[in-house]
């Protein structure tokens, strides 16, 4: 029943998403123009004093990159200020950040969209955050890393998929680090394969491709796109609490968590209820 | 009125023809006894009640096969996809019939309240003593049923072939096989050949829901028929003595309590199973031998034998050039110990006390200070072996490696058992010694007593100045005896001490003499000690539990502190 009903609705969000990420960085690179004013419109400011200075200011050659597209050069402001301290100013990587050339749009925005990057303290396994960025922020920046150098999986569509080829390519290849349920497991050295849970469908597809950290890259010799949306909108349905039918999930740990439960409710419980009767006795 | 009438008819002509009025009658007047742990079988037999109640609903939908199925239904992401009969059918039972994923929940939640209420109930016979001469039969039938109850319980878990329980069947299935010789032909026999077979779904349904359950069935009648025929043990009190029982008749007054009793069963288990979700295999996927999850434990009652795989060192050895696999040791031969250890106890406590008598009293646990200790040892271990099984829900969570969780629980395994029973050791003696009061009242000064009772082998209580006996003997610690002590009014009082009781006469005395002179008028062939006041004397520190609690959580946040710093410098140094 759920999931015919949340059918349509995961569709309609799916492609959502995705158009929004196309359309992206239409409006929102327009909005992103006010920074560098352009000599036309300062006119109207009431500021007039300023425009005088406006031709002198811009001459030379590294006016008319940022005049002819602001999200590039807002894109270079960002990575200077954000990423270039571990990174490097060309991305030629540090020894506090590995080098970005080649890495390719779609680890970028992975970083960039599960907020990993930028890392604020070194920590051994970036967790997942609220990005740093908006879209358009991203989009920017995604854009200024791939002119360090080409390659790398670029940005990948996702679309619907087929849940039930989703679910059997999840567990034959996903559910050994990240758990059947998505909950996320333990690998070695206290790393972990993170919970599932806030993964968007194209964070997934790029996972997939990138293979950040520990994870493997798959390459579409392995999972075709048509697989890695099946397996992106069977993680759709795998996140929230659409499929604990059962009631309270308890963390779909797994059985230690239900023993624990039986015994610290059901059994302290029931032994509450015995000592209760036991007292009532004889009266 | 006409229902009477009919009733009575029906018992007259039943017992016209079976003379069953004596058993009735007998059953009817049966005595049970008020004290509450009494109760903690019977929460055990109700979860078997309901688990008989669900377990039939479930047989009618279940399909206890292999074969390869189509399922469809309402669980989308499985819809039109192949798998065995026994998952499709599980996953159909918790999707597309109705009320089957409340029967199939409340079910297991059914199982794991009922095994965990035997291991209440066995704890609570072990800690009193009730095993003892002449209730080991019923001892030894108990242990039996929580051996089937643990079987069975692991047969339900793996009957409906998902991905979890295969990984916990596999591991089954290479411990029996790792037994040297007749290991090998005892996995054929049992699953009909090499792990996974097309048998193995199919025998153990029949097990579980037939053979098992009926060997239980036929258990328990005779445990409780055993219980009518000898009575009910209780504990020591006013009034109660090794030849009568004190409580409430079995009608009406225990009837109506019992009943209560089974209500709450059926209600806690079916809240659990409607509110709490239990084993989603719909989540966790068919069984395929390629694929794994994790984390990955079995149901707690069985977790014990896998914490002791995982914290085992894989060590394989040779004898008689026949290889002995690693999961030998830490599988079977440690729960063969655990179970032989069980079956033997009333046979090894008897000799230990030499006491061969027949007891209708119980012992309040601390009367037994040895079987305390040992008892809260070995708990100890058990407790570190489940958190074992868990190792991989515990470094997710903490983020910690899993080697390292293991190598603490490693640790822990081999050092907190000891001593912990021996604190309990010690405690139950202080108690003793303190006659009658609860561990909160006490002292500090009463422990180390009782430490230097065990170290020194001098009587309880401070410097006692023995009278009547002659100097320098030792007197046996368990000996009856009266004591004496000036309380903190000044006046004096005395009371008779057993190994398992102590009893304070009421009234106080001006003089030592005086009192002296009415212990020896009541008891008059013991031997008379002067001890410290029992319990609290004034301006006495205060409760060691108290203080024991203080400073443990003191320690506590010290450690974590350091285990915090500890992490974070290898993480750091790991970068
Ligand atoms: C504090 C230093 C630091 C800062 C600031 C930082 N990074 Fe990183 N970055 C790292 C480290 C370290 C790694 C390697 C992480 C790992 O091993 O998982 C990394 C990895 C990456 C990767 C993945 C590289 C690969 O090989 O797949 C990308 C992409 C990336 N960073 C982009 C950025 C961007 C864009 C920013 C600025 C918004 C940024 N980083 C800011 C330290 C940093
Ligand atoms: C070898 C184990 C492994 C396998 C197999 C694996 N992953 Fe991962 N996955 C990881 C690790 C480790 C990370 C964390 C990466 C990091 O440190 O940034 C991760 C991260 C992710 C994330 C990002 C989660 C977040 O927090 O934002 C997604 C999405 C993801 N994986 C999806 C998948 C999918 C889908 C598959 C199967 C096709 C898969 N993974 C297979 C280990 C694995
Ligand atoms: C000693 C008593 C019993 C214990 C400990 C026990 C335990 C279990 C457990 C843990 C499961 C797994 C449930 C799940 O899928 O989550 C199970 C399944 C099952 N049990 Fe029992 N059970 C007992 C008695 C019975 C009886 C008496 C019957 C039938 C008359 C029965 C019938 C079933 C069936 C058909 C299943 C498989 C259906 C399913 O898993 O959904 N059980 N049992």
């Amino acid at each position: 029943m759920t999931g015919t009903e949340a059918g349509p609705a995961r569709r309609i969000g799916v492609i959502l998403a995705v158009l929004g990420l196309a359309a992206g960085p239409v409006p929102l690179s327009a909005s992103a123009a006010p920074t560098p004013v352009p000599p036309d419109t300062s006119a109207a400011v009431p500021g007039g004093l300023v425009s005088p200075a406006t031709p002198g200011a811009g001459p030379g050659s590294s006016a008319p990159p940022s005049a002819t597209d602001p999200a590039r050069s807002r894109g270079a402001d960002l990575f200077l200020r954000s990423c270039a301290s571990c990174h490097g100013p060309r991305g030629e990587g540090t020894q506090r950040g590995p080098s970005l050339v080649g890495v390719g749009p779609a680890s970028v925005d992975f970083q960039l969209s599960t907020g990993r990057m930028p890392l604020d303290q070194e920590a051994a396994q970036p967790p997942h955050r609220r990005p740093a960025f908006s879209a358009a922020d991203i989009q920017a920046i995604v854009g200024h890393v791939g002119s360090f150098g080409g390659g790398g999986p670029q940005i990948p569509t996702v679309g619907p998929g087929d849940l039930r080829e989703g679910r059997e390519l999840f567990l034959a290849h996903c559910a050994a680090c990240h758990s059947a349920a998505g909950v996320g497991a333990t690998l070695t050295n206290g790393l972990v394969a993170p919970s599932l849970d806030r993964s968007t469908p194209v964070q997934v597809a790029e996972a997939i491709r990138v293979g950040p950290g520990l994870m493997p890259a798959f390459p579409e010799s392995i999972l075709s796109p048509a697989q890695v949306d099946a397996v992106a909108s069977y993680v759709q349905h795998l996140r929230g609490d659409r499929l604990d039918r059962g009631g309270a999930s308890l963390g779909r740990l797994g059985p230690m968590t239900e023993g624990l439960v039986a015994w610290v409710v059901g059994l302290a419980l029931l032994v509450g209820v015995a000592r209760w009767l036991g007292s009532r006795a004889g009266r | 009125m006409i229902t009477r009438w009919l009733l009575r008819r029906l018992a007259r002509s039943v017992d016209d023809r079976l003379r069953t009025a004596p058993v009735v009658r007998r059953v009817l007047a049966a005595v049970f006894p008020d004290h509450w742990s009494f109760m903690l079988g019977e929460i055990a037999l109700y979860s078997f009640v309901v688990l008989v109640l669900t377990g039939v609903f479930l047989t009618l939908f279940f399909a206890p096969s292999t074969a390869d199925t189509v399922y469809t239904g309402a669980y989308a992401p499985l819809d039109g996809a192949r798998t065995s009969a026994a998952y499709a059918s599980t996953v159909r039972l918790s999707f597309d019939i109705r009320a089957g994923l409340l029967m199939r929940q409340s079910h297991h939640w059914a199982a794991l309240l009922f095994v965990g209420a035997i291991v209440l109930h066995l704890l609570r016979i072990f800690f009193t003593g009730a095993f003892r001469r002449p209730r080991e039969m019923n001892w030894l039938i108990g242990v039996t049923m929580l051996a089937l109850a643990l079987f069975n319980g692991f047969t339900g878990y793996s009957i409906p072939d998902d991905l979890l329980s295969g990984t916990g069947l596999r591991i089954l299935y290479s411990v029996t096989q790792s037994i040297p010789l007749v290991g090998e032909w005892l996995v054929f026999l049992a699953a009909g050949g090499e792990f996974p077979t097309d048998e193995m779904v199919p025998r153990m349904f029949v097990s579980h829901v037939l053979l098992v359950p009926a060997v239980l069935a036929a258990l328990i009648a005779i445990h409780l028929g055993i219980l009518i025929r000898q009575k009910h043990s209780q504990f020591p009190g006013p009034g109660r003595t090794e030849n009568n029982v004190v409580g409430s008749l079995f009608w009406p007054s225990y009837t109506v309590r019992t009943l209560a009793l089974f209500a709450w069963v059926l209600a806690v288990t079916f809240a659990l199973g409607g509110l709490a979700q239990i084993n989603p295999v719909w989540i966790y996927g068919p069984f395929d031998p390629a694929q794994a999850t994790s984390p990955a434990q079995p149901d707690w009652y069985v977790a014990w034998g896998d914490g002791a795989l995982r914290l085992f060192p894989a060590v394989e050895f040779r004898i008689f050039g026949q290889l002995v696999p690693s999961p030998f040791l830490p599988g079977v031969v440690f729960g063969g110990l655990t179970f032989a250890g069980l079956y033997l106890w009333p046979f090894l406590d008897r000799r230990h006390g030499r006491d061969r008598l027949a007891h209708q009293l119980l012992d309040p646990p601390r009367a037994h200070p040895a079987r305390l200790g040992f008892g809260v040892a070995v708990l100890a271990l058990f407790a570190v072996l489940l958190a074992a099984a868990a190792d991989d829900v515990i470094a997710t969570i903490l983020r910690v490696p899993v080697l390292d969780v293991l190598a603490i629980l490693r640790v822990l395994a081999l050092a907190l058992p000891v001593p912990a029973g021996v604190t309990a050791y010690l405690v139950a003696r202080a108690l003793r010694a303190n006659g009658g009061r609860g561990v909160g009242d006490l002292t500090r000064a009463d422990v180390r007593s009782a430490g230097r009772l065990v170290c020194v082998g001098s009587p309880v209580g401070g410097a006692p100045t023995g009278i009547g006996t002659p100097e320098g003997t030792a007197e046996p610690v368990d000996a009856d005896r009266v004591e004496l002590w000036r309380d903190r009014t000044g006046l004096w009082r005395w009371r008779y001490r057993g190994a398992s009781v102590s009893l304070t006469a009421n009234r106080a005395y001006p003089s030592r003499a005086e009192a002296e002179r009415a212990a020896r008028t009541a008891y008059g062939d013991l031997s008379v000690w002067e001890v410290a006041p029992p319990g609290g004397r004034p301006g006495a520190p205060a409760a060691v539990a108290a203080r024991a609690g203080r400073a443990a959580g003191r320690v506590g946040g010290y450690l974590a502190l350091a285990a915090v710093a500890f992490w974070r410098a290898r993480r750091d140094r790991r970068r």
